[in-house]
């Protein structure tokens, strides 16, 4: 009886597989060796920034060019650490936020919400403070475009 | 004078709506399977007919102009061509050959074919046999993975543009040996046999792509995504992307080569407009009511904000909304003036209201504000 | 506590506001069906990635997008075991009489206390912001109402102590 449970539904060939959305969604896909390189690499400028207390430029370094892939977990592990560190290290404004480019704000808010996915890792009242303050000055499509883009960080 | 009329059709949904040639007659579906028609008394509208022939919702209906003749598509995979004989309207069945539900469907430009977009990852084009009298189809396959969602005919008859579920925005070839005589080249190709995928965009955001329309020349196409973005696309391959800080938009439409109207989830319509080779949202079209915040107690303001999590919205009691439709506007249509210049729109939408909108007094409106 | 609850309801809100945008979409897998795709699974691109918004680990919630339907799950504070009791109690209460409340679900999400499902036939029925106005009182009242319930049953509690110590005086 083992064929019924089958899925059968699965097996259509014209089904849309995950790997297949991210590149529908312009999504390239990086080995996940030089992914981790990559983000390493910047985790040191960021700490630069950081002591020198270029908050603001710390954050975009920390935001840009995130490590999207489906099997980059490791390195996006490493990278929502480091946005994570200065997100705490710095105070929420909305001019800070508004100072952001579209791209970079829908970038950060990706990583607003992966952090809040982690309560026991991370802390949610400072996330909750800036997802308050980039939704100010982003709105609500900048939610959207997290919900809907399958370039996860 | 006023800018817009509004009429309650429906208490529920309209989901589609399509006005004759002079806009004395309406065709909706009220959100379920029947089509009903009203014709224009006064300040009122009557209904005159009820088209029952479909068992599933009616999701798109299509006025051609010129013939007088009614499509409509439905989720029970079929579409009907309706015609009208001594003050009757008759169905004809189309042989659509498809197993999903039927999305969308438009009339071609010169009204001798339709294209019939659907969840089966198809898009059927339909023409007259005349040996067999019926509509018979052929399906577009190539480059569609998923539901399609929207259509739109190119000005020469020939080209179609649509958008699907797989975030992508499409231009194929719908031309039909026989039926269509061999169009001048295009901006977007020179020979075109059937199927033929002259372009195909995306927003890059993930999100499936609602609406397409091209522009009135046809030399562009603009489209919106569910990941609150809206594109214009060139031949060639160009995208402008604009996004948006608001929700999503259902349905574009060109008032002109330089204007594009949106509408959807907010509610609202708004104007993107060229300048300087550069696209941006100008404005929001819908003023709105000056809405009396009146009673709103200070302790009431931080009552909400503190409990409810409301900071900018005022009188949260209320809970009609501050603009004309209610609910998410599902479609635009173009009213009246020419393709190039279009002076009135209408609207409907999921609150059951039917709007015409005059677009050169809310202008003026507009300017007047501004002073 | 207030100044965590008010950032947290309003991200939740604005999380809402930005997910609730749904369409009527038949089913592209079974022939003339129409499932909420959010439960059916059935076609990857039409359900989108989840969000977590969090007020710290034992408070929750998840929204779950799709394009016709989105699925919210909310884990409600529980500090103690009266609290965990109590709150069973009290969502199966409510989960038992779902069609009443015409968006709950009968059965929460794993790892969830409750949750709520909200199709396109509701949001063309009902008010969008309403709607969402429901599930921010709602995540208000749930917490109201269990320490409530805890201080009666705490009360009763001593009541019971008392009248039963007091035959041996």
């Amino acid at each position: 009886m083992s064929f019924r449970s089958i899925d059968v539904d699965a097996l259509d060939e014209d089904i849309l597989h995950q790997d297949e959305l991210f590149v529908f969604s312009n999504g390239i896909e990086i080995d996940p060796e030089t992914a981790l390189n990559d983000v390493k690499t910047k985790e040191v400028d960021v700490r630069n920034f950081l002591t020198r207390g270029e908050t603001t430029t710390a954050l975009i370094k920390a935001i840009e060019n995130p490590p999207y892939g489906l099997h980059t977990s490791e390195a996006k592990d490493r990278n929502t650490q480091i946005v994570m560190d200065v997100l705490n290290s710095t105070k929420a404004t909305v001019d800070l936020t508004k100072s952001l480019s579209t791209e970079q704000q829908d970038i950060l808010m990706k990583y607003i919400y992966r952090g809040m996915a982690s309560p026991d890792l991370y802390n949610s009242a400072v996330l909750l403070n800036w997802h308050e303050k980039l939704t100010e000055a982003a709105g609500v499509g900048c939610i959207v475009r997290v919900i809907t883009d399958r370039k996860t960080v | 004078m006023s800018s817009t009329e509004v009429y309650q059709l429906n208490f529920g949904p309209i989901t589609a709506h399509a006005f004759n040639k002079d806009r004395t007659q309406v065709a909706i579906c009220p959100n379920n399977n029947e089509v009903q028609i009203y014709t224009k008394a006064g300040k009122s509208w009557n209904l005159i007919h009820t088209l029952a022939e479909h068992d599933k919702l009616v999701t798109s209906i299509d006025w051609a102009p010129e013939s007088n003749r009614l499509v409509t598509s439905s989720q029970d995979r079929n579409t009907y061509v309706w015609n009208l004989e001594s003050d009757e309207w008759k169905p004809t069945l189309v042989l659509l050959r498809i197993n999903r539900a039927a999305t969308f469907v438009r009339w071609s430009p010169n009204e001798d074919k339709f294209a019939v977009a659907s969840g089966a990852r198809v898009i059927a084009i339909c023409y007259f046999d005349e040996e067999h009298n019926w509509w018979t189809s052929k399906h577009l396959k190539k480059p569609i993975r998923s539901t399609v969602l929207s259509l739109d005919w190119h000005p020469n008859n020939s080209l179609l543009a649509s958008g699907s579920a797989d975030f992508k925005a499409c231009v194929i070839s719908a031309f039909i040996k026989g039926v269509d005589k061999r169009p001048p080249p295009t901006a977007w190709g020179e020979k075109f046999p059937f199927n033929t995928v002259l372009g195909e965009f995306s927003n890059g955001g993930g999100g499936w792509i609602h609406s397409v329309a091209f522009s009135p020349s046809g030399e562009a196409l603009a489209f919106s995504g569910h990941d609150s973005e809206v594109s214009i696309a060139y031949p060639g391959g160009a995208v402008k992307s604009i996004r948006l800080t608001g929700l999503p938009y259902l349905s574009l439409l060109w008032t002109s080569e330089k204007k594009i109207i949106a509408a959807g989830y907010d509610c609202a319509p708004v104007l993107f407009e060229e300048t300087n080779e550069e696209w941006k949202l100008s404005r929001i079209i819908d003023v709105g009511k000056k809405k009396v915040v009146g009673e709103s107690t200070a302790f009431n303001r931080f009552r909400d904000w503190d409990t409810k999590g409301i900071s900018s919205r005022g009188g949260s009691e209320d809970s009609e909304l501050n603009t004309i439709h209610q609910n998410t506007i599902t479609s635009i249509r173009h009213y009246a003036g020419t393709r190039e210049n279009v002076t009135h729109i209408s609207t409907s939408g999921l609150d059951g209201k039917l709007v015409v909108w005059d677009l050169e007094n809310l202008e003026n409106q507009f300017r007047n504000l501004k002073v | 506590m207030s100044n965590t609850l008010r950032p947290y309801l309003a991200a939740v809100r604005s999380t809402l506001t930005a997910a609730l945008c749904l369409e009527n979409f038949s089913s592209q897998v079974v022939e003339r069906h129409n499932k909420p795709e959010v439960e059916a699974r059935s076609s990857s691109e039409v359900v989108m990635n989840p969000l977590i918004i969090s007020r710290n680990e034992n408070e929750k919630v998840m929204i779950e997008p799709s394009v016709n339907s989105i699925r919210i799950s909310i884990k409600i504070k529980q500090a103690d075991e009266i609290e965990t009791i109590l709150c069973k109690k009290f969502t199966r209460f409510m989960m038992l009489r779902a069609e009443n409340f015409i968006i709950l679900r009968r059965k929460p999400i794993d790892g969830y206390n409750i949750s709520f499902l909200i199709t396109n036939f509701h949001t063309e029925q009902m008010y969008k912001h309403k709607l969402v106005d429901f599930i921010i009182q709602f995540m208000e009242e749930v917490d109201k109402e269990i320490s409530e319930m805890k201080l009666s049953l705490n009360a009763r509690a001593r009541i019971v102590a008392e009248s039963y110590l007091s035959q041996f005086d």
